[in-house]
């Protein structure tokens, strides 16, 4: 395969095959990332009420899907939790409702706008991102319903503070995460003791990467909402992203409004989450422009971490996912 | 096309993964040097390599793995850090290690998930032959968790690439290696800044060997174990209707229908029915599979229990070597967790044999256990454990205590004997 690849705007342009294409998808690696992974959720058994989070996201459509092979064919021991920010794409909420409801699992579903409604946060404008906010809310959802274990899609390649994350990650009752104070985890012998108040966050994707993620979804044809795969969106260029043009995000005066070809590499609130040009059309492809990605995953598409080269880890200090 | 450039994909798909860890004192160059294996492999993305193109002598390379803040402000990495890159011909997993002695306990961890130790040695910090002893620590953990070792001799063009610094180093490590009984040894010299024997080729024309990747690439991978005796710990219990599902990841040797095997811990004989993978029947798996098993017969086999070999024996009182990883030191009298597999117990450290004393790689009897020893010693279970050796099966021979009072994580443990 011969790629054409527009480093200006960082999206593939065309390929051609130049030998026989290898499969991409059917590899030992997979498999042992897939055991390694429902080892990890056939652990969760140790706790009272644990919940994996679920926003109809790809990581966490990967995850579900892998909580299912776990424990088949019985149901997973636990609930699928999300903390809507209010701004979610309305065609992946739908996904994680159909989901859910085809899994047989029960969705709680709290949102940051109760949260500013009873006070406990306040936004600096209408429009800012949610997604600090969440934290708050996340924490009121595992008191309200004593959840001792989250589990959740995040992977050490992401960004630099996940990197040094534990699959088994320890929070305080603040939900607090204290990098010094994290438990030496050994040979996949993982430690899931807590003491009262305290609760365990839980990675079972920690060694898999954005193309691993890719794979995997190809190999077991998993579905997507469709706005991971290209279509064409209303976007502007801005701070040399593409930025998507909704009813809550309208372009700035100054802008010129485009329709262009995109997709989303990752889902999140829609203030920050930002699309790349892209015509792929199915998992396969998407996989093989990760492959040949120039911009990391979170700096392509994250508003939010771009702030700050810490800022992922301050949010993490504060109980964020 | 303006500004199109044309290549392949670089990254492997169908090749083997290697885990390695990285080790050294502090300030050797760890960081420095898995900065320019994700440089040069060309693994980083525009953004993460933002603010690296400075001239040679400028580039910040530590800066990409010291991620956390506390970190970056005391100039130094306090926690295990997980990378990922590939070259055409393998993929690898990176656990980037601390140097600090506070923190020697995450290069347990690390160590615990690699293949591979490279240890990096700043040659201009040698004197006399005699390595410094946070080295000779990380020699003696990567031995005693039975690694193989590729030895990193760093800042060579500090020294003028001099061969004889690089046979000094090499002799004061060979030294230590023979204390330990260390089989697998490679040496290779490099400069980390400047990208020298790390994935590129530079440095001297005395030195023709592989590079720091081709060691890599080559290094020798723990021997599988599917040829090893089965030993299947049961992580939960599953139901199918009236049926029961034994449901864990296989540790050691390989599974399928029809197999006779012993349930644990009292060994009753039965026998393998079905073997499943992610809920659908299978023929055969084995070490490394996550599976759900049913057997033949009812037996009394619940969560915490083994699906093992005819040869399987158990064992309640064993010697084993600690690596203590707690900040609270260990008196006599103390009780833990002890976890192997997928059983928790209460154990008892009966006694210490000796400490070892990583300055002169001495046996030093001791009577307390501090953060970072590293001990031989006879502990007691209160239930029966698989008696294996870690040097035979890594799997089972291997455990954890946690403090059945702060739930901390307290040592590292590996079988060497077993007792009774």
């Amino acid at each position: 395969m011969r790629l054409a690849y527009d480093s200006e705007r960082g999206a593939l342009m065309s390929g051609e095959a130049l030998e026989t294409p290898v499969s991409l998808a059917t590899t030992a690696r997979l498999d042992r990332l897939e055991a390694e992974a429902v080892y990890i959720l056939r652990e969760l058994t140790h706790y009272a009420r644990p919940a994996l989070m679920f926003s109809g996201g790809k990581d966490s459509a990967v995850l579900l899907h892998l909580a299912l092979k776990a424990f088949a064919p019985a149901k997973p021991p636990f609930a699928l939790l999300h903390i809507d920010t209010g701004h979610n794409f309305p065609e992946v909420l739908a996904f994680r409702d159909q989901r859910a409801e085809e899994a047989g699992l029960k969705l709680v579903v709290r949102s940051v706008e109760d949260s500013i409604r009873r006070g406990s946060v306040r936004l600096a404008s209408e429009t800012a991102s949610r997604n600090a906010a969440q934290a708050v809310t996340l924490l009121e959802a595992q008191q309200e319903f004593q959840f001792d274990a989250l589990i959740g899609g995040a992977r050490r390649d992401e960004e630099k503070a996940r990197a040094k994350e534990r699959v088994f990650s320890h929070r305080d009752a603040f939900g607090a995460w204290r990098p010094r104070a994290q438990r030496p985890e050994l040979w996949g012998l993982y430690n899931r003791h807590l003491a009262a108040g305290e609760n365990m966050r839980i990675f079972p994707l920690s060694n898999w990467t954005e193309a691993d993620v890719w794979a995997y979804i190809a190999c077991e044809k998993l579905t997507l909402p469709e706005l991971y795969y290209t279509h064409d969106r209303d976007v502007v260029r801005r701070d040399g992203l593409l930025f998507p043009i909704t009813e809550i995000t309208p372009p700035r005066a100054d802008e010129r409004v485009e329709r262009l070809p995109v997709r989303f590499r990752t889902v999140g609130d829609i203030t920050c989450t930002c699309p790349v040009e892209s015509f792929a059309a199915n998992a396969e492809d998407v996989l093989l422009e990760t492959l040949t990605a120039s911009v990391s995953e979170r700096g392509a598409t994250r508003m939010d971490d771009r702030a700050n080269a810490a800022a992922m880890e301050r949010r993490k200090l504060e109980g964020y996912f | 096309m303006d500004g199109a450039t044309f290549f392949r994909p670089t990254q492997n798909w169908s090749g083997e993964q290697v885990r390695f860890m990285t080790a050294g004192s502090v300030d050797d160059g760890k960081s420095t040097l898995i900065g320019r294996l994700l440089l040069d492999s060309k693994v980083l993305m525009r953004d993460q390599a933002a603010g690296l193109d400075g001239d040679d002598d400028d580039i910040d390379l530590a800066a990409l793995t010291d991620g956390l803040e506390a970190e970056r402000a005391q100039g130094i990495t306090i926690d295990v850090a997980y990378r990922y890159f590939a070259t055409p011909r393998t993929s690898f997993i990176i656990a980037d290690s601390p140097g600090h002695e506070q923190y020697t306990r995450n290069m347990v961890t690390a160590a615990s998930v690699s293949d591979v130790a490279v240890i990096v040695i700043d040659v201009a910090r040698v004197e006399q032959g005699v390595l410094k002893p946070q080295t000779r620590r990380h020699a003696a953990i990567a031995a005693l968790m039975g690694l193989n070792i590729i030895v990193a001799v760093n800042k060579m063009d500090l020294v003028g690439w001099s061969h004889d610094r690089f046979d000094e180093v090499r002799g004061a490590f060979n030294d230590v290696a023979g204390i330990l009984n260390i089989k697998n040894i490679a040496f290779v010299p490099v400069s980390a800044k400047r990208g020298e024997n790390v994935v590129h080729r530079g440095g001297p024309d005395w030195y023709q060997g592989p590079t720091l990747v081709e060691l890599l690439e080559g290094a020798p991978r723990k021997q599988s174990l599917a040829t090893a005796p089965l030993r299947l710990p049961v992580q939960v219990v599953l139901r199918d209707g009236d049926t029961r599902l034994y449901a864990g990841r296989i540790e050691s040797g390989a599974v399928k229908p029809g197999d006779k095997v012993r349930v644990g811990p009292g060994a009753f004989a039965a026998t393998v029915a079905h073997v499943r993978i992610g809920g659908v029947g299978v023929a055969y798996a084995e070490a490394g599979a996550s599976v759900a098993v049913e057997l033949s017969e009812d037996r009394d086999l619940a969560q915490g229990g083994v699906i093992a070999d005819s040869d399987v024996r158990y064992a309640r009182r064993v010697v084993a070597d600690l690596c203590w990883l707690d900040e609270n030191t260990w008196v006599p009298g103390r009780r833990y967790r002890l976890r192997q597999g997928a059983l928790e117990t209460q154990a008892l450290i009966e006694s210490i044999s000796f400490v070892r004393d990583v300055s002169n790689l001495d046996n030093v009897p001791a009577s307390e256990l501090k953060l970072n020893d590293i001990a031989s010693v006879q502990l007691a279970a209160r239930d029966p454990i698989l008696a294996d050796l870690f040097a035979d099966l890594p799997g089972t021979g291997a455990f954890v205590l946690f403090d059945a009072d702060t739930n901390q994580t307290a040592a590292a443990g590996m079988i060497r004997e077993i007792v009774q």
